[in-house]
């Protein structure tokens, strides 16, 4: 593929492993779509690991998803980027995995990729001016039939689903709004923080017994359970909120089972389509 | 010490279930405990809803809806000591719990944490032996809640974004 005809020949002079990951995605987007989620995985564990390597060494070798993780939690890693990350690793995985990805699903996450390599090229060089310019979607050899664009159209129906979902799912997990001005609501609490202080210090108001919350929060989990007067308390709330936090867990993954059921479904009918086409009849 | 005593004022909207009530308290004395230290950055990413979900049995509903509205801007820390001495004791318990776990997440506490600690553990009129206990709990839940999301990290963080196991 020439320059011209990809999206991502500003990463050639920022780390060209990545640019050659993210050309053979570009290349594989109509032909093969679970090629190209591979390609994108790869592509972004390797950023990932970049990133790693300058924030937080040592974290290179732990997998994808950790080292997201950390990424995210040090401040490396904008919530919006972290985002794109984890569904391109997400839908790389599902691919890895045997689960078929259609083509209107690896286009959203090559432009995903697109996106994260403007914020990627920026980061790795600072203050190095890359021009990124707009995301053109390669185009099929053949434009698609009117029955395959309608199956287009249902499966970008799930995508969009899929992903309201996962973002409402991630919304209501975070104790913040995305859009929420952080600094103004720490200010405001940590005022009413300190005015809870003065009023208690002022009533002699003793606190809590910080030294023992100190114990604890040193204290090895084996000695918890075995202390004479915690241990057996601590073993049956572990059990009760292990048992709570599987329902949770399974209720979620179902969620996104179906998803990808869903999702199958569209690519066989897809498939069907295409041997019908081969033999003529449609 | 001093709390507010009689019913929370709440403006705009009532929250009329139970679990509304709990999700304001939650939401209002967990970002509290997570902005003490002063470090609105740990408080972005701060999250606590797999803790609110699993523990709790907050919907996802509810926290979504708890956090879009304007009533938690309006409320005060003040409103939250009242609301929580007007739960159930089990619920103030797990509140409390929770909360000790966002203020263990960075393996120190702050003197504001401390604080605000000690102001709901005496709203809810805690005895010392309570307190041990609930502070032993939240080490645990900690524990288990950072092990859960590092078992789970080849999938996915559990309190990020759940998915199916690949």
């Amino acid at each position: 593929m020439s320059d011209s005809s990809t999206n991502f020949g500003f990463l050639d002079r920022c780390d060209p492993r990545v640019s050659h990951l993210a050309r053979q995605a570009e290349h594989y987007v109509h032909s093969d779509p679970d090629s190209c989620l591979f390609k994108l995985r790869l592509m972004i564990e390797l950023m990932a690991k970049r990133l790693a390597s300058l924030a937080i060494p040592g974290m290179q070798e732990a997998d994808l998803s950790t080292m997201l993780g950390m990424l995210e939690r040090e401040g490396s890693l904008p919530r919006r980027q972290a985002d794109g990350m984890h569904a391109i690793r997400r839908d790389g995985n599902a691919a890895v995995h045997g689960n078929a990805t259609p083509a209107p699903t690896a286009m959203r996450r090559l432009h995903d990729a697109h996106r994260l390599s403007g914020w990627y090229a920026r980061n790795i060089v600072r203050g190095g001016r890359f021009d990124i310019g707009e995301f053109n979607p390669p185009e099929p050899q053949a434009p698609p039939s009117s029955e395959e664009s309608d199956l287009h159209d249902q499966i970008h129906a799930l995508e969009d689903r899929i992903e309201e979902r996962r973002r409402r799912t991630r919304d209501a997990l975070l104790l913040f709004r995305e859009n929420e001005d952080s600094e103004a609501v720490c200010k405001r609490y940590r005022i009413e923080l300190k005015a809870l202080n003065m009023v208690a210090m002022a009533a002699g108001e003793p606190l809590i017994d910080a030294d023992f919350v100190a114990l604890v929060m040193a204290m090895d989990l084996e000695a918890i359970y075995e202390h004479p007067a915690f241990g057996g308390d601590s073993r049956h709330a572990r059990r009760n909120a292990e048992s709570q936090l599987s329902q949770v867990k399974s209720d979620m993954a179902e969620a996104e089972r179906a998803y990808l059921q869903e999702r199958a479904e569209l690519v066989q009918a897809m498939q069907l389509l295409k041997r019908r086409q081969l033999r003529g009849e449609a | 010490m001093f709390v507010a005593l009689g019913p929370a004022t709440l403006p705009c909207m009532p929250l009329e279930t139970l679990e509304e009530k709990v999700a304001m308290v939650w939401f209002l004395a967990a970002r509290a405990m997570s902005v003490a230290d002063g470090n609105p950055e740990t408080a972005r990413q701060a999250a606590g809803g797999l803790y609110a979900q699993a523990i709790l049995g907050i919907s996802e509903e509810d926290c979504l809806s708890v956090k879009s509205g304007d009533l938690l801007d309006e409320m005060t820390l003040l409103d939250c000591l009242g609301m929580l001495r007007q739960l159930p004791r089990e619920y103030g318990e797990r509140i409390m719990t929770g909360v000790m776990m966002i203020a263990y997440a960075n393996r120190s506490m702050h003197p504001l944490e401390v604080r605000w600690a000690s102001t709901l553990a005496s709203a809810l009129e805690f005895s010392e032996d309570d307190f041990q206990r609930m502070c032993v709990n939240a080490r645990v839940m900690s524990s288990m809640l950072d092990v859960q999301s590092q078992d789970d990290s080849a999938d996915g963080s559990l309190d990020r974004d759940p998915e199916v196991t690949a």
